[in-house]
């Protein structure tokens, strides 16, 4: 997100629009509503990506790939995996593991487009699976982009950028 | 002590006993004293996988990349040589690569300064005349994997000075790897640097099942169907070949009986991709078997996997598309493996068929995707529960009979062109039993003795060639 963009201030209507639909986004996405989560946020255009992240020397930013990623999803992969976690032969989330995603550090700008907000916060992902009872914790900023269809905001743009080169969790077969 | 190496000797024996009849003790996949040997007898002897060529086309460049569970510098040196350092300073052993990737004339040690080029030769540090006038620089570079080579592209390195030559080792494997890395004058190149992920599970249970388990795709991936990611129906795909190409390596086509079915062809690889394939470095006997191939997946023994089949990520929206993924399995203790996966593409295709290849791949073969999400779910019990008391008590054996004479459909195969152990229709574990039989065997051989590469048919036969 260009942090020259004006800043939405947190005692504004819009702020307070885009945190609540965080918190519901949030709230789908935690009760396994996928499939609602899908239809009512998320715009047909979406980008959804994990860029791949590797060390690389303070000199040269942050290391993450341009060109390479975890996942990199349409509106019709994302749907592909909501209907494939629909099956009943999904076994990697059947049982589904606890999911609970944690948001904070919510920064809302305007862009140049007046029906899009560029919206920045961090992602604490807290997984457990089966009787583990040490979590798998995912870490990350999310760089979204919320367009306003039909009076709704809607998912336009997700980049999660991850803090983990080499990911400990037995898959992505969630959402950030 | 006596007793733990009593227990690995007593394992191995039961693996040798067992590849041959079709059983397996489950506590191979959990026993830490077999880890620590595999450690040394396996990844610290074999040929192991380092890198593609394309990852460091330039002079300088280099990647970061393992041998067994230690950090290695493969780099392309001035003179355009491809070295396999031991990241490891001279003087006191500090790590001296210090990022993932990247192009550099030097490697300097950030303890006290010790700097070495690209061959890893010691080329200086602070002060010199003062701290170390007079002392040789020979002797003192960074160490070196024993033995370092490439074939089609692909970079291996070995730790054992007594290794056979690359080409020797991969024996009857080199002939399938020509047939998926070698069916143009273009050749492969990487898209990207590749993904790492760390799961549960013990490196054996992904080399066996890219060995050539096409059995658990009419279960585990039963979703993928449902989702329209995979064009070949699931009885379909089990009509093709396993292969045991030498001892240790072993691979699988799905391929129809009828020489000219419609196909997918050529792994799904696009039709104007096709058109470029030819015979300048393979037979017409491999290029056929190529066009043939629905899917390949195969093992070069010990961790490093390749598979080639068309996927989509979105079926409602993109056909199937042949995708290339290659993949190591870098042990990482006895219930712990880290999966390393590269997604590749031939380098003639088109930018938007690389990308469309590209998302295909991960959208299917990647940590987040369809397929491959439901294959670390019953690895990682495998396991757990190899490294369960109970198993070890109940000498709890696993079952791989599949195929073997009077279980199951599958035949050997007397026709056919390309080298190894035949068998049609993939019902069969023939392939895995070559895996552990030859495992066994790594595993027992004392220091400079090596197994057999090739089988005793083979060894027969060509000794009657020579006659």
């Amino acid at each position: 997100m260009d942090s020259t963009l004006p800043r939405v201030a947190a005692d504004t209507a819009l702020y307070a629009e885009v945190l609540d639909w965080i918190h519901t986004e949030a709230e789908l996405l935690d009760d396994l509503r996928e499939r609602e989560w899908l239809e009512t946020m998320v715009s047909r255009d979406v980008t959804y990506a994990v860029p791949l992240r590797q060390t690389v020397e303070r000199a040269r930013g942050r290391g993450f790939s341009p060109d390479t990623f975890h996942l990199l999803e349409t509106y019709g992969s994302l749907d592909s995996r909501v209907t494939r976690n629909e099956t009943p032969y999904a076994w990697a989330e059947d049982p589904p593991s606890r999911i609970r995603h944690f948001v904070t550090n919510v920064r809302v700008r305007q862009s140049g487009d007046p029906d899009i907000v560029a919206v920045k916060s961090n992602l604490l992902l807290h997984r457990t699976r089966q009787d583990q009872s040490l979590p798998q914790l995912l870490s990350a900023e999310r760089h979204d982009e919320l367009r306003r269809e039909d009076g709704r905001l809607m998912l336009l743009r997700r980049d999660v950028l991850l803090d983990l080169t080499v990911i400990r969790t037995h898959n992505l077969a969630i959402f950030f | 002590m006596t007793s733990h190496t009593d227990s690995s000797a007593k394992l191995l024996d039961a693996v040798t006993e067992g590849a041959e009849k079709g059983v397996i003790p489950a506590s191979i996949f959990g026993d830490p004293d077999l880890y620590r040997q595999e450690l040394r007898n396996v990844f610290g002897r074999c040929w192991v996988f380092l890198a593609h060529e394309s990852e460091i086309p330039a002079k300088g460049d280099y990647v970061l990349r393992k041998i067994g569970e230690d950090n290695f510098i493969v780099v392309r040196d001035d003179e355009g040589e491809i070295n396999v350092l031991f990241d490891a300073c001279r003087h006191r052993g500090v790590q001296v690569c210090r990022s993932d990737s990247g192009n550099t004339s030097h490697f300097r040690c950030p303890y006290h300064g010790w700097t070495y080029n690209t061959k890893g030769n010691l080329v200086g540090a602070p002060l010199w005349r003062n701290a170390f006038g007079g002392m040789s620089k020979e002797n003192n570079g960074l160490a070196s994997a024993a033995k370092v080579a490439s074939y089609q592209g692909l970079v291996f390195g070995t730790l054992d000075q007594s290794a056979p030559p690359l080409k020797e080792y991969l024996g009857g494997m080199a002939w399938y790897l020509d047939l998926v890395f070698g069916l143009n004058e273009h050749g492969v190149e990487v898209l990207g640097p590749p993904q790492r992920f760390v799961i549960d599970a013990n490196w054996k249970s992904g080399a066996e099942n890219f060995s050539g388990d096409d059995y658990h795709l009419g279960t585990l991936h039963r979703s993928v169907w449902e989702i329209g990611a995979f064009p070949v129906p699931f009885h379909e795909n089990m009509m093709g070949y396993h292969i045991q190409a030498s001892p240790g390596h072993s691979l699988s086509f799905s391929m129809a009986q009828d020489a000219n079915e419609p196909g997918p062809n050529y792994f799904g690889f696009p039709d104007e991709l096709a058109q470029s394939f030819n015979t300048t470095n393979i037979s017409a006997d491999q290029l056929e078997v190529a066009r043939r191939s629905r899917v390949f997946v195969g093992n070069v023994f010990p961790n490093f996997s390749m598979l080639a089949l068309p996927m989509t990520e979105d079926g409602s929206n993109h056909p199937p598309v042949g995708i290339l993924t290659l993949r190591t399995w870098q042990p990482h203790g006895p219930g712990q493996v880290e999966v390393w996966n590269w997604f590749a593409g031939y380098k003639n295709l088109t930018p938007e068929q690389k990308d469309r290849a590209y998302r295909a791949g991960l959208g299917t073969f990647s940590m987040g995707g369809a397929f491959e999400v439901d294959d670390t779910e019953p690895w990682i019990t495998v396991s757990r529960n190899g490294a369960s008391t109970a198993a070890e008590l109940l000498d709890f054996q696993l079952n791989y009979e599949m195929g073997k004479p009077g279980v199951g459909i599958s035949k050997p195969v007397k026709e056919w062109p390309g080298p190894g152990r035949v068998q049609w229709t993939r019902y069969e574990e023939g392939v895995q039993r070559n895996m552990y039989g030859f495992y066994a065997e790594m595993m027992r051989s004392a220091p400079g003795q090596w197994p057999s590469l090739v089988f005793p048919e083979d060894a027969a036969a060509d000794k009657e060639h020579r006659a």
